[in-house]
């Protein structure tokens, strides 16, 4: 019977076994109140026949207060909130109706001996909670077992809660119109009214065109080989330049914030260096790296290493003085403070630093291609100037724009990753 | 048992010497018993907070001297004192990590200081919170409960630094609870005295016995014993506020 629920449908034989040996089954006749708003909660039912209606308190603002619950259905899940052991709802049969009783303590006992089952049937409450009894304020309520595989998959489970949220928001299909208004200005432009300013520029199907034959006129498409070999080579050096810049700004930046002599030393020269455009630093990176490649990660790692060290400097400054005396007066010596609270109270700063600096990243390697250097993006944008491929340069920039996006999008959900607490409190102010 | 005996002898503490110098504390001398429970109230700004940042070592003082069961914590030789976990604070506004778990921030003294294993230390955890009913949150974090919870999360934390449970601590273990606010009604429930300071510099104005026999429940209350000390207080510091109030108008 279990197996046609929704939160325990896909748990193991072995879990479902333990489960359905603790529940009772239990008769309503037609019309009788199962139970009432305040009346203690402590079971969970399932309806194997017949029909019960649930309506929820008005308090909790459901979309569709009203719900009817017949085979195969679950209701009774108020015990798993966290903090609520009272009914949020009014239950009747409407039929006469076989339910199975099962203790939500009892429950929860054999969901946490089980933390990897336990918190993926807990995770499909949650969801069944959203999608049927449409009341997403309860949702971060949910308990949760604990273990540390959990609450990685509740972290998970919470991207996936937000994306599925944002499919049946109106935001895509905003996002969608947004695209379509840009792509059609463009063609309009270039190819209808034929504007003065956008007479040389390629149109849109040309580029199109271009971008997706088989047999392209400039010889760049998503066909060839040497596309992918541009942007591999772009991304790579992207990538050794980001994780250097990440290794040192970040160390560089927590130095300075947190050691006051550390940070006169140096601090001046720093901010003397870094308004230095990375334009600026071309012919010197020539000079000293003989190899252009190099010469171009050390120009691209250049520009980021300032973004994270600046942000990650912010972020230990940005620490309330008090988790600072919390943390000494617990008896916390510098290092520890250091572990516990500078690294993860400069987190959020620290990333926001990184998402603007893989952005710099781009921009400065962009730059070093265009100056020197024999692949990549930038290169690609730069030749195809000087040989008049127009159409080219354009499928460059737009392939910059989708992979700056790409990694940029990935340090962010790196940064949700780590910063679990953060996500969740910003989820419970609905942002 | 002389445990939390605290002397505050003459402390005067002068922000900004050489420049503004604002007095904060002006000559304050208050001795607290151990296991008293002493409440501080009087007009906001007057240097309640400098008194306990003193007395925590968050900060030093300008002369006088601050002795705990006759070690001098602070004096005009060694301004500031060492902050240490025989005198633990909560915060106003709560200083709980964001970014541990609520269990995780219970067990940061013991584990920190070394005193337990992580094991040991999650086991005793677990127990005071579900003493303070506060079992089901362990793995939540601070910003998911709600503000009341995350109160007693702060108190659980400090108090796990000593043996014994929430309540009793104070009834069994007599620790010494210096307490800020500007309830008043809160400060007679709670203490065993209360000192009304004086607005800015901080010195004691009156000190009052609270003659009502502990344990107390609601019902004191009510009691009329209760009104009159609340009316007490009430006129004191009504009286620095508003001399507070017109220093303000001055110097504006």
């Amino acid at each position: 019977m279990l197996r046609e629920t929704t939160p325990f449908g896909e748990a193991a034989e072995a879990l479902l076994a333990r489960i359905a040996a603790i529940a009772q089954p239990a008769r309503y006749a037609a019309g009788s109140r199962i139970y009432s708003p305040d009346d203690p909660a402590e079971d969970l039912f399932v309806v194997v026949s017949g029909r019960v209606e649930h309506v929820m308190s008005p308090e909790l603002r459901a979309r569709e207060a009203l719900k009817r619950v017949a085979r195969g259905g679950v209701f009774g899940w108020t015990g798993l909130l966290l903090g609520q052991n009272r009914r949020l709802a009014t239950v009747s049969a409407t039929e006469p109706t076989d339910v199975l009783r099962i203790n939500t303590e009892a429950l929860l006992g054999l969901l946490a001996s089980e933390p990897l089952e336990g918190g993926r049937v807990l995770e499909r409450f949650t969801s069944m909670i959203q999608r049927e009894f449409t009341v997403p304020a309860l949702l971060a309520k949910v308990r949760r077992v604990s273990g540390p595989l959990t609450e990685e998959m509740s972290s998970l489970s919470l991207t996936m809660y937000r994306l599925s949220l944002w499919l049946r928001s109106p935001r895509p299909y905003l996002m969608v119109i947004g695209f379509a208004l840009f792509l059609g200005f463009w063609y309009l432009a270039v190819e209808v009214w034929k504007l003065p300013r956008f007479r040389e520029m390629p149109g849109l199907t040309s580029v199109v065109k271009e971008w997706f034959s088989p047999s392209p006129t400039y010889g760049l498409s998503i066909y060839t080989a040497e596309y992918y070999q541009h942007i591999l080579v772009s991304i790579w050096r992207v990538t050794k330049a980001f994780c250097l810049a990440t290794v040192l700004g970040v160390s560089f930046g927590l130095l300075l914030g947190w050691s006051r002599s550390f940070k006169e030393y140096v601090f001046p020269l720093f901010e003397m260096l870094r308004p230095i455009p990375i334009l600026a630093w071309v012919p010197l990176a020539i000079v000293m790296f003989i190899a252009t490649e190099s010469a171009v990660v050390y120009l691209a790692f250049l520009a980021s290493f300032f973004a994270t060290a600046l942000n990650t400097m912010l972020g230990v400054q940005s620490i309330d003085e008090s988790y600072l005396r919390a943390a000494t007066c617990l008896g916390a010596n510098r290092r520890q403070v250091f572990r516990h609270v500078i690294i993860p109270g400069a987190l959020p700063f620290i990333f926001t630093g990184l998402q603007i600096s893989v952005g710099v990243s781009w921009f400065s390697l962009v730059a070093a291609e265009m100056v020197s250097g024999q692949y990549g993006l930038g290169y690609v944008i730069n030749t195809s100037y000087m040989m008049v491929r127009y159409p080219t340069i354009i499928i460059g920039m737009a392939t910059l724009g989708i992979v700056g996006y790409i990694t940029s999008a990935l340090v962010r959900i790196a940064g949700d990753y780590l910063m679990e607490w953060r996500v969740r409190e910003l989820a419970l102010a609905d942002r | 048992m002389s445990r939390g005996h605290i002397v505050i002898e003459d402390v005067v503490k002068v922000y900004d010497p050489e420049g503004a110098a604002v007095m904060a504390v002006d000559h304050c001398s208050l001795e607290i018993e151990p296991g008293e429970i002493c409440m501080i109230v009087g007009p906001s700004g007057c240097g309640k907070t400098t008194l306990l940042n003193a007395i925590a070592g968050f900060h030093d003082i300008t002369s006088g001297r601050i002795v705990m069961d006759g070690e001098v914590l602070c004096s005009t030789a060694s301004p500031q004192a060492t902050s240490g976990p025989d005198r633990i604070v909560v915060f106003q506004n709560g200083a709980l990590f964001p970014w541990k778990s609520n269990l995780e921030n219970v067990i940061f003294g013991p584990v920190m200081q070394g005193k337990l294993a992580r094991r040991a230390a999650l086991d005793k955890g677990r127990a005071m919170m579900a003493d303070a009913g506060l079992s089901g949150v362990e793995h939540n974090y601070p910003g998911e409960v709600s503000s009341g919870m995350r109160r007693r999360v702060e108190i659980v934390r400090a108090l796990m630094n000593d043996p014994k449970a929430l309540l009793e601590i104070y009834y069994k273990n007599k620790v010494t609870i210096f307490f800020i606010t500007h309830d008043l009604e809160e400060a007679i429930f709670l203490g065993h005295r209360v000192a009304i300071m004086t607005t800015r510099p901080c010195k004691p104005k009156k000190v009052l016995d609270v003659d009502i026999p502990h344990p107390r429940d609601y019902g004191v209350l009510t009691s009329k014993r209760f009104r009159e000390l609340i009316e007490e207080t009430n006129d004191a510091v009504h009286e620095e506020a508003l001399k507070a109030f017109q220093a303000g108008e001055k110097e504006g």
